[in-house]
């Protein structure tokens, strides 16, 4: 069967050559600048970076999202593979199009669920209303479903649930009730951004367990953004690392952590704490770069232990390291 | 010798319509001078209400509090105003604790003038000398905090708090509004500061790899009580309380265990504790006895001691 094997290879979603900018009163912010990420389904892709680094830019680029005063895509596709396996390029597609795709085909989960709730209404309506809107459902379906997915994002008591309004739950239960309301319609990809960072850690871990779960389960493609380079260990099975808008360093999670190539992947796992018999924290110098006017040549390297004048000179291509890792650095060989 | 720091039973309560919500209850603790003492906690666990009862900020519903002997709630207000130049706190968000219309010179100038009387020149080198304290340049006295990145803000919240030469600082979480790669380097300033001036230091933070790093000892809160406490190494090699053990391994890239303790459920409300150990809801060893009393805190070891009645746990 070497059309479902090629199916099964193909990935969910394509990002190509990605451009997207902020036209600001004080100049223009380049925020993503070619960026290329491909995630399949049944795969966690981590983007992890700082502020500034363009990771969520990437993901609300996808989700066409960004207001279009400020915000331009200068070039690139982002291409997804459809239920019937046709592949369209998001960013062509006219918004009544794009209207369809958010939340059917693409969804997204974002840090705070307090503000990404309606608090007027019964988190049951709003995860009803996503059913209703996209599957044509009738109110009182789309209630069962509601209680159903309420149940399966771990939230107890879901029939009474149903109708609290969000000032009602907790922290973590809101984040549960946004999930409920992405998956209401079995997307392919859900977009994750830092959905548990304004979390406990106990709680973290609750949210983080729960993503996994749904994700097997579903064989969804799953795009999950953070900072937290020790949370891609446990959810990511490929990490993308971005500095100041470009993809510096990408491959397989558990090969990128134990043997990073570029430089700032290094030290952003140098300078977290290694317990007390490591001595003193190694922090990264500098700062982190002023968007309006990023560094010539590598971005990184003002901050870059290994920078040398050819570094300046022009801005590294993405290099193939490995058949599954690239790396944007002229000196990895001798960096790892 | 007596410690910097004593507090004694520390309790607050919050009103809450008819009903009181205890923040803090029953909290005792020392911080000796060249001392610190990391105070970890979800949530509602009090922490922070904590560093303000120890400062005065807040007024304890009871309990004792002495800096350097002297009772905080013996003096009057006059001369608690004049008393606060011993003690300062460092905030979490430095975008939030600096006055976005005072150049960074006025901001430490304040409390140089008030505390120290200083004026005209020697205001100004003594601004300088701050500056270049925490890692700073003298040319920064001019700027406003708009021109600083979070790293350089928190550095100048840190010097304004030193402006008043305190000898107890309680720090609020002060790397968590920080981007990772410029936490190491405000989390060695505070080290290192607090080493050289002898400082004690009341460390709150949510993150545990932290307060290991810089803590000599440890107190681990939840729904203001306090579940555990010892001498840090001891904390983190042999945790004793249930809690802290699934504190630990509930954190993002924990040493991996065979079996890790996920709690289930969230912390009740503080409005309606459980009965006994506040911890038992949540506990997966909790037994019928836990329900029973409140758990005294009792010796498990040199300077360790947890709330919990059960023994010989599998943490």
């Amino acid at each position: 069967m070497l059309s479902t094997d090629l199916a099964e290879a193909a990935p969910t979603l394509r990002i190509d050559g990605l451009q997207t900018s902020f036209h600001t009163d004080s100049g223009i912010v380049r925020a993503v600048s070619d960026v290329s990420l491909a995630v399949r389904h049944g795969e966690t892709l981590a983007v992890v970076g700082e502020s500034g680094s363009g990771k969520s830019v990437t993901g609300l680029t996808v989700m066409r999202l960004l207001g279009r005063t400020a915000a331009r895509i200068e070039s690139g596709q982002v291409l997804l593979r459809g239920r019937d396996g046709r592949v369209v390029d998001l960013l062509a597609l006219p918004e009544r199009q794009m209207a369809k795709v958010r939340g059917r085909d693409v969804a997204m989960v974002f840090q705070d669920p307090m503000s990404s709730l309606n608090p007027v209404f019964p988190v049951g309506e709003q995860i009803a209303e996503t059913i209703r809107i996209h599957r044509g459902a009738s109110r009182a379906e789309a209630r069962r479903e509601a209680v159903a997915l309420l149940e399966q994002v771990g939230i107890s008591d879901p029939e009474s649930r149903v109708d609290a309004f969000p000032h009602q739950l907790s922290g973590g239960m809101r984040q549960r009730v946004m999930i409920a309301i992405a998956l209401a319609c079995d997307p392919l990809l859900l977009i994750a951004d830092e959905p548990t960072t304004a979390l406990d850690v106990t709680i973290q871990a609750q949210i983080v367990a729960l993503l996994r779960r749904l994700q097997l389960e579903r064989a969804m493609a799953m795009i999950f953004v953070t900072h937290d380079l020790k949370l891609v260990e446990e959810i990511a099975d490929q990490v993308a690392v971005m500095y100041a808008g470009q993809v510096v360093e990408q491959g397989p999670t558990a090969e990128v952590l134990a043997r990073p190539l570029h430089p700032y992947t290094k030290a952003l796992l140098d300078c977290v704490p290694h317990g007390r018999a490591a001595g003193r924290m190694r922090p990264i110098p500098g700062a982190l770069p002023n968007p309006l006017a990023p560094p010539q040549g590598c971005r990184f390297h003002p901050r870059c232990p290994h920078a040398m004048p050819a570094c300046v000179a022009a801005v590294p291509a993405l290099e193939q390291a490995a058949l599954d890792r690239v790396v944007r650095c002229i000196r990895w060989r001798e960096v790892a | 010798m007596t410690p910097l720091v004593q507090a004694e039973d520390l309790t607050k309560d919050f009103a809450n319509g008819s009903r009181a919500l205890r923040a803090v209850d029953a909290v005792s603790l020392e911080v000796g001078a060249g001392q610190v003492l990391g105070v970890v906690g979800e949530s509602g666990s009090g922490k922070s209400t904590l560093g303000r009862l120890l400062l005065r900020l807040l007024e304890p519903s009871a309990g004792i509090t002495r800096i350097d002997g002297q009772d905080l709630a013996a003096l009057r207000p006059r001369a608690l105003r004049r008393f606060r130049r011993n003690m300062q706190m460092v905030f979490q968000d430095p975008f939030a604790s600096l006055n976005a219309r005072m150049t960074v010179g006025d901001a430490l100038a304040e409390p140089l003038r008030l505390h120290r009387g200083l004026r005209g020149p020697a205001l100004k080198e003594a601004s300088g000398a701050l500056l270049e304290q925490v890692g700073l340049t003298r040319e920064h006295l001019h700027r406003y905090p708009r021109a600083f990145s979070g790293g350089q803000r928190q550095r100048v919240a840190i010097a304004r708090a030193l402006a008043s030469q305190p000898r107890f600082i309680v720090a609020d979480e002060p790397v968590s509004a920080l981007d990772v790669s410029i936490q190491a380097e405000v989390v060695n300033l505070l080290q290192d500061l607090q080493r050289s001036l002898g400082l004690a230091l009341l460390l709150i933070s949510h993150d545990l790899s932290i307060v290991e790093m810089v803590a000599d000892r440890v107190m681990v809160l939840y729904l203001g009580r306090v579940m555990e406490t010892a001498d840090t190494e001891a904390l983190f090699a042999r945790p004793s309380h249930p809690y802290t053990a699934a504190l630990m391994q509930a954190a993002p890239g924990a040493r991996r265990r065979e079996s890790r303790l996920v709690l289930s459920g969230e912390v009740p409300s503080p409005l309606d504790p459980p009965s006994g150990c506040v911890f038992r809801t949540r506990c997966p060893f909790a037994v019928a006895d836990c329900a029973a009393a409140r758990p005294v805190l009792r010796p498990v070891g040199p300077g360790h001691l947890k709330a919990c009645i059960r023994d010989g746990l599998p943490l």
